[in-house]
């Protein structure tokens, strides 16, 4: 009877153990962002896009300005087949090269510019969301660029500087940055005054710190839902000028410019407007989709 | 025995901007903390007491009056090396366990934001080891410092929020409430893991508290709020044996008895400012026993020194 019982000891450690599994903030991203099937097919897709275009122009030499073929009639309007897969134009180049060479630079620019607009977007709305006094003049300069259109703006500053890469680069990026740095301006005064942040403050932590360790950690998912958005954003911009004969100058390659000078050929020799086209919508969808999901995944709510 | 006074506050004001104007949250507040003892701030929630904590670690701006440290006032700009010296020597633990953690952060870097801000180690060994000390401290386990504070239960959050604060070998911790944003059932192991560290270590507690129920125990003198106001303020016994002012009468009234038929025959007393004619005598704080205040104008004064005969 008396063997039925013993006595053991409190292990008062042991209701301290946590059982589950570590949790490691990037693991777990990752993890929820392969559930989604529809975000893998259009993470190959954007890379898939993105490799060729990045590759196959330095091989094809495709230049704009040079129309090698130009004399050889045989070779105008051959609707896509096993030689030119995407067919030739009216002055006998290679659609596909041109396809190519126009989607390397719309994703450079976009790229770079998106780049240069978020990186000066986070560095100052993070600043800009910490101090008072900034916040005061900042609003002031925001109120007047938040009213002026960005494709205006964009224009107007072409018509200043002129045509080329760089410079639509530069224009592209001269205000461009301001509307993130307002959104994170907003993001950082709502995280700015919780809780633990006074508890830093009262530890003496320096506001470089809080910055990089407090807020911006919070601020992932919102900052690659801007950049998911930003790089179509500018994708279509880029087209948009080009296709109005605006920004880059005829030696660039551009799916803008060349969609609208097939626009004439839709009807009689619709592969030459559809295909550029449908290769433009591609990286744009892929990529903001790649990025949206991204986004909710690195939102640690999606995590449990 | 003449005790160290480690903080006083004189004619303290503390206000915010509301609409045009300015609410005033805290009005006139005056008293002394003393080296090494548990100084219970008491009054029903709105009452300031928040307010007063963060101002004297300087989260809250002041407009008026002074609060003094060791001797020298901190609610004015001091120089970085002063300014260094009070934010290791005054650590709160806050209200809500709940929201004062940084949840992108890890354990390991919680507890050791103030060591590396103040560079209170000599290698990154020495560092480990005493978060893997002060975790001990509050019971926690060194397998804790890689864990996120979302994995923790309330009451391991508010013991990681009291390590923190303890890491920094401070003179004063002002604790806000906190246990009450705790389970009933842990609050006593907070409570007394704080008395130990106390203990341990010679702190000065700043301890805020919404009823005079759980500060009985645990502190040696009691300041009573009303609205902004210290109404009363005393030895923890002499608060409970002679409370004079009618609203810690009525704090009193509203603390449970352990004996059911006291507790039924108990009448609640409901405090009103209507109770205080003002219009003649003005009121003021006065030390009516030895170490014994209260908020009064002397017709009152007279008839609370009846009460004390
Ligand atoms: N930053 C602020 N801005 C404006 N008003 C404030 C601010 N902080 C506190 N108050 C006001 O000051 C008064 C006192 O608030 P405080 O937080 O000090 O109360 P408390 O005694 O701590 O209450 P509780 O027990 O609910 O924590 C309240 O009326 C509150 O609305
Ligand atoms: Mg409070």
């Amino acid at each position: 009877m008396e063997k039925k019982f013993q006595f053991v000891e409190i292990d008062e450690q042991a209701s301290e153990h946590i059982a589950a599994p570590h949790y490691s903030y990037w693991k777990s991203v990752f993890r929820t962002f392969f559930k989604s099937k529809l975000a893998i097919a259009m993470l190959i897709l954007a890379t898939i896009i993105f490799s060729i275009a990045m590759i196959q122009p330095l091989f094809s030499n495709y230049d704009p300005l040079n129309s090698p073929n130009i004399l050889d009639f045989s070779l105008r309007f051959n609707p896509p087949n096993s030689q030119n897969w995407f067919g030739t134009d009216n002055v006998g180049n290679s659609l596909f090269d041109a396809v190519w060479a126009g989607t390397r630079t719309s994703i450079l620019i976009s790229f770079i510019s998106t780049a240069i607009n978020l990186t000066l977007g986070i560095a100052v709305g993070a600043f800009w969301g910490y101090s008072k006094k900034f916040d005061k003049v900042m609003l002031e300069i925001y109120n007047v660029v938040a009213n002026v259109p960005f494709l205006l703006v964009v224009t107007m500053m072409l018509y200043v500087i002129g045509y080329g890469f760089w410079k639509l680069i530069f224009a592209l990026t001269i205000t461009g940055w301001f509307g993130i740095a307002y959104f994170i301006r907003t993001q950082v005064m709502i995280i700015r005054d919780r809780e633990y942040n006074l508890v830093s403050r009262c530890l003496g932590t320096p506001t470089s710190r809080m910055i990089t360790r407090n807020i911006l950690p919070y601020l992932t998912s919102v900052i690659v839902t801007l950049l998911s958005r930003e790089i179509p954003v500018i994708i279509s911009t880029e087209s948009v000028l080009s296709f109005l004969g605006i920004g880059l100058t005829a030696a660039t390659p551009s799916l803008g410019r060349m969609i609208s000078q097939y626009t004439s050929f839709i009807n009689a020799y619709p592969y030459l407007f559809w295909i550029p086209v449908s290769i433009l919508a591609s990286v744009s969808i892929s990529f903001y989709i790649v990025g949206q999901t991204f986004a909710d995944a690195s939102d640690p709510k999606t995590h449990m | 025995m003449e005790r160290e006074v480690i903080l006083s506050v004189r004619d303290l004001e503390v206000s915010f901007p509301k609409g045009k104007g300015r609410f005033i949250a805290v009005r006139d507040a005056n008293f002394d903390i003393y080296k090494g003892e548990t100084f219970a701030l008491v009054g029903e929630s709105g009452s300031g007491k928040t307010t007063i904590g963060r101002s004297i670690i300087r989260i809250n701006p002041t407009s008026k009056g002074k609060i003094i440290f060791e001797g020298k006032v901190i609610n004015e700009k001091l120089s970085a090396e002063e300014d260094r010296q009070v934010i290791k020597n005054i650590q709160m633990i806050f209200q809500d366990p709940a929201t004062s953690l940084n949840e992108r952060a890890t354990i390991d870097y919680i507890i050791s934001e103030g060591l590396v801000n103040f560079k209170m180690f000599k290698s990154q060994e020495e560092r480990k080891a005493k978060v893997v000390k002060s975790l001990a401290e509050v019971g926690l386990l060194q397998e804790h410092v890689t864990r996120y504070p979302h994995e923790f239960s309330g009451g391991q959050r508010q013991r990681i929020g009291i390590a923190r604060a303890m890491i920094m070998e401070p003179k004063l911790i002002i604790a806000d409430e906190p246990i009450s944003a705790l389970d009933v059932s842990i609050r006593a192991q907070v409570l007394n893991l704080m008395k130990t560290l106390q203990e341990e270590k010679g702190l000065t507690y700043l301890f805020i508290a919404h009823d005079l129920s759980v500060v009985r125990f645990i502190s040696d003198r009691i300041a009573v709020i009303h609205l902004g106001r210290i109404v009363e303020l005393a030895n923890t016994a002499d608060l409970f044996l002679h409370p004079l002012h009618p609203y810690t009468r009525s704090l009193l009234s509203a603390v449970p008895m352990p004996d059911p038929i006291s507790e039924k025959a108990k009448e609640l007393m409901v405090y009103t400012e209507n109770l205080h004619d003002y219009s003649v005598h003005q009121p003021s704080f006065v030390e009516i026993a030895p170490g014994h205040f209260v908020w009064a104008n002397e017709p009152e004064l007279e008839q609370y020194r009846e009460l004390l005969k």
